[in-house]
């Protein structure tokens, strides 16, 4: 009789990773989420509900900054379609000079911060309604009328400089497959140009088109330095500065009410628009080798959509940032290009000038958010890309029933919160004490926990990549020549992934430092960051400090961008040929 | 019928082909035959009218449908031709009908012409079942069968074809190229074909063009590229397998075999694989090689050996035991001579 050999009971291979990865998502994406609805829903709390939705407050509350997100969120949308989708027809299927220029161009304002753009929507265009100084334009004499200045305008088109990058990478990615022989089979019909482009071109990149204007409208619904620095002056609330707002005056309730919402409303449209991409028709799938890209002649609109299309480029990435130059040397931003000096930056506190601030480089609580926010972003960047492999290495090498979907919703789910309804909810979980565990309000660590959970999305992407690296062909070509599991790791996978890996880095590095929306709810005095006190010091009116705070913000993060560029290599095919 | 004149492209100063000229008959099957970069592809695209020649004219019948001199070239919608992309281009927006229905439509069809010829095309494919799917939810050798669908449907009277096989797993090819050949007949129209696999040019083509470096290097019908190549690059190309083209010196083989056939020449002679015999020891005309591989091919046997490092197959009686020690005997003549040049001299 043959003897059964005795097996211990078998878990399934990676249950034990699995296990730790969902904990993690749960503590840092679940629970959070699902703290600041059960927060909501407590008998004695739900009646904040009402106060929002549907009381003598409510319009004020709600309904009026639900509006106004709305008409932004479209506003955007629309917009950033239109300029995006124009610039990246003009790259990609014209025969435009400057073409690499401006393709290159059009993907840089994303990484300005929106609360850059708005301030130097301000040094030109304000006026006194508010109190402060004019901006640029009323010193030279030529009155801005308030809408210009002030309100809903100025946040749609700050908004729209910033995000059209958003909408022109994903156009732009699509035409590139349409270019060549799709248009080439139409021309061969005898089609006129008016009808490929309508009968093709249109068709086939549309759902790039809808991706876009969802993102984009998610992205305006979600932004909170623009509405806050340009509409909040003259009470032009959003959800997000509402939201905001709440909770600076201790009515959390509302607060948190007011973020599920927010949350809602992003989440309705990015569905919707996830809806119209999905279905039958997902062009993803077709192959074949590219033709050679044919390109429309420009004819006589040639130089003036060059023009044109350099003009948006210009405006939206080197002019902002000139400005914010010249509007930390100057004193006054109506007389932007007189009298500079370097007070703003390394003066001595003196009471004759700007209310006895130093310079921004002289304050000592400056440089304590300059450590602390380089600090925050490398050990962020650090822990978000470990989780992501982490939770690469679950997805793709132990696919588990049921664990691996959560895992990987969960992941993804912080790509699709408003930061400032994503801090709200960290507040509601970590700002009270839990159990043994002390409140989290105010600390360092709160903060690098929200930003983990964040940045959690860009990093899993990345880790899928260089967990791909590790368990494809090319690795098991390393194993057949008998090389062990460390020395490939070393040999192979490390070498190619590292670039991938470091530019991950530096870019989740670059999000942290730049980030406001997230950490303008959690960051306490004790906890200064550099965003962060750029807005304090624009919203008192200290306009020099908070555009050279900015500068020190965009040069570190342009600094941190272009080399994760520099060692991604050029990823962009819609410009080749 | 198709008419080439002289034709000539350059890209900038690159000289992509060069002093074009051929002439194929209403209902032809022309193949352009090359390597990758031989020009044939630019023919084919300035014969759609998607590329302008700089030098040279293109006739279609007795229209003048592209004239360098005259800077004249004619819209592709109004050449009456219809082009098979090698990627199939299908539109991924649009049903298969809707691919096949698109041209009509700008062609102004009415209603039911569209339908029935819709329902023509796609049935003559075989493809009619597919009607309703996008082009991502059928497979390869579906989609090039609705790319062929679309070319016909508008009832062309020139079929381009961009190596519209080159996608596809071989078991498919050779089912395709019996389907392209039907579609040529049923349509009666001139067919121009690229590609850089002379099987299919030998299986397909009523007359070959092998191109080489932007030039013709011969214009014939498959037969007599076969007894007749006119220059070693073709003789190399053509054939299944291809002939043996050995060194040839002061008039000896190898350098070191004189015949009096070779009268003298050097360059390359040319021996057909049927015309090379297996001996098993060394005599005069029989030379010795290292045995490559030994490949059953259709009731026949190829067995290749290595002289001098070139490569040199016999096609022999597959019951006849192999020499021990394998030689190769030499005709008495070379099928063919070429000179240091390649060209043809005997």
């Amino acid at each position: 009789m043959p003897i059964r050999p005795f097996r211990p009971l078998q878990l399934p291979a990676g249950l034990g990773l699995n296990l730790i990865v969902l904990l993690v998502l749960v503590l840092l994406v679940a629970a959070p989420l699902l703290t600041i609805l059960m927060q909501t829903l407590a008998p004695d709390r739900i009646g904040a509900w009402r106060d929002v939705l549907a009381s003598p407050l409510s319009p004020n509350l709600f309904w009026r900054p639900a509006a106004n997100t709305m008409i932004l969120g479209f506003g955007v949308a629309t917009g950033c379609v239109l300029i995006g989708g124009l610039l990246a027809w003009l790259v990609v299927m014209t025969d435009m000079p400057f073409r690499r220029l401006i393709g290159f161009l059009a993907t840089l304002p994303f990484m300005i911060p929106s609360f850059a753009t708005a301030l130097a929507w301000g040094t030109v265009f304000r006026n006194g309604r508010v109190g402060g100084g004019g901006g640029l334009l009323e010193g030279m004499g030529i009155a801005v009328p308030d809408a210009l200045a002030w309100g809903m305008v100025p946040t749609m088109l700050v908004l729209i400089a910033h995000y059209y990058a958003l909408a022109f990478t994903v156009i732009a990615a699509a035409l590139a497959t349409v270019n060549g022989d799709l248009v080439e089979a139409a021309q061969m019909t005898g089609a006129n140009r008016r009808r490929v482009l309508f009968g093709i071109v249109l068709p086939v990149v549309m759902p790039a088109i809808i991706a876009g204007g969802s993102l984009c409208f998610a992205a305006a619904v979600s932004n909170f330095a623009a509405p806050a620095l340009l509409g909040l002056p003259v009470r032009m609330q959003t959800l997000s500065t509402r939201l905001f707002g709440m909770i600076e005056i201790g009515q959390v309730e509302r607060g948190y009410v007011l973020a599920i919402l927010l949350i809602a409303i992003s989440a309705v449209f990015l569905a919707l628009g996830n809806r119209l991409l999905a279905g039958r028709r997902s062009f993803a799938t077709i192959s074949g080798k590219g033709g050679r890209a044919r390109r429309f002649a420009l004819g006589t609109a040639r130089l003036p959509l060059t023009a044109l299309a350099l003009l948006i480029c210009v405006l939206t990435t080197i002019v902002p940032i000139l400005l914010l130059i010249a509007a930390s040397l100057a004193p006054m931003a109506s007389a932007l290009f007189s009298n500079w000096t370097l007070q703003f930056w390394i003066g001595d506190a003196d009471p004759a000038f700007a209310r006895g601030q130093a310079g921004i480089l002289n304050n000592p609580q400056l440089l304590r958010a300059l450590s602390l926010t380089m600090g925050l972003g490398a050990i962020v960047a650090l822990i978000a890309n470990v989780i992501g492999i982490l939770i690469a290495v679950a997805l793709t090498r132990h696919r588990l029933r049921g664990i691996s979907e959560a895992v990987s919703q969960l992941s993804f789910l912080p790509m699709l919160l408003p930061g400032i309804a994503f801090g709200a909810a960290y507040i509601a979980l970590y700002g009270a004490p839990i159990g043994p565990l002390p409140a989290l309000y105010g600390t360092t660590t709160l903060l690098a926990l929200a930003l983990t959970a964040a940045m959690l999305p860009f990093a899993v992407q990345t880790g899928r990549a260089t967990v791909a690296q590790i368990s494809g062909d090319i690795d098991e070509a390393a194993r057949l020549t008998g090389a062990g599991f460390l020395r490939r790791i070393g040999a192979i996978t490390l070498p190619l992934a590292s670039r991938g890996l470091i530019a991950s880095l530096l870019l989740c590095f670059v999000n942290v430092v730049s980030d406001l929306a997230i950490v303008v709810l959690l960051y306490t005095p004790t906890t200064p960051l550099f965003s962060v006190l750029s807005y304090r010091y624009a919203s008192d009116g200290f306009h020099q400090f908070a555009n050279a705070v900015t500068l020190v913000i965009l040069a570190i993060s342009t600094l941190a961008a272009g080399l994760a560029a520099l060692l991604r290599g050029r990823n962009r095919p819609w410009l080749s040929s | 019928m198709i008419t080439l004149n002289q034709l000539g492209k350059t890209f900038g100063t690159a000289m992509a082909v060069e002093d074009v000229s051929l002439t194929v008959p209403e209902g032809a099957f022309l193949v352009l035959l090359g390597p990758s970069g031989c020009g044939k592809t630019t023919i084919l695209r300035m014969l759609a009218g998607l590329e302008h020649p700089t030098q040279g004219i293109i006739r279609f019948g007795d229209t003048v449908v592209a004239d360098a001199g005259r800077g004249f070239t004619l819209e592709p919608g109004r050449r009456n031709a219809g082009l098979v992309f090698q990627s199939y281009a299908l539109w991924p927006h649009m049903t298969v009908s809707g691919n096949v229905e698109w041209p009509l439509r700008v062609a102004n069809l009415n209603r039911e012409e569209r339908r029935a010829r819709v329902a023509e095309a796609l049935e003559m494919l075989g493809v009619a079942k597919l009607a309703n799917r996008y082009p991502g939810e059928i497979s390869g050798g579906q989609q090039q069968r609705v790319a062929i669908a679309r070319m016909i449907a508008p009832r062309p009277r020139v079929l381009l074809f961009d190596e519209p096989l080159s996608n596809l797993d071989a078991t498919l090819r050779v089912e395709m190229r019996t389907e392209l050949l039907r579609v040529h007949r049923a349509t009666g129209a001139t067919a121009v074909y690229v590609t850089h696999d002379q099987i299919e040019a030998m299986t397909m083509a009523t007359h070959v063009a092998v191109m080489n470096g932007g030039k013709v290097e011969q214009f014939d019908t498959p037969q007599r590229l076969l007894s007749d190549p006119a220059s070693a690059f073709v003789a190399r190309f053509i054939g299944t397998p291809p002939a043996n083209l050995i060194p040839v010196q002061d008039g000896s083989w190898f350098g070191m075999m004189p015949c009096a056939a070779l009268r003298g020449a050097s360059g390359h002679g040319m021996i057909r694989a049927e015309d090379l015999m297996l001996a098993n020891a060394p005599e005069p005309g029989v030379i010795a090689a290292n045995l490559v591989e030994v490949v059953p091919m259709a009731g026949r046997r190829l067995v290749t050996g290595l002289v001098q490092g070139q490569r040199l197959t016999a096609v022999t009686d597959p019951h006849s035991p192999l020499p021990a020690d394998l030689h190769f005997r030499l005709p008495l003549a070379a099928a063919a001579i070429f000179d240091v040049q390649g060209r043809r001299v005997i």
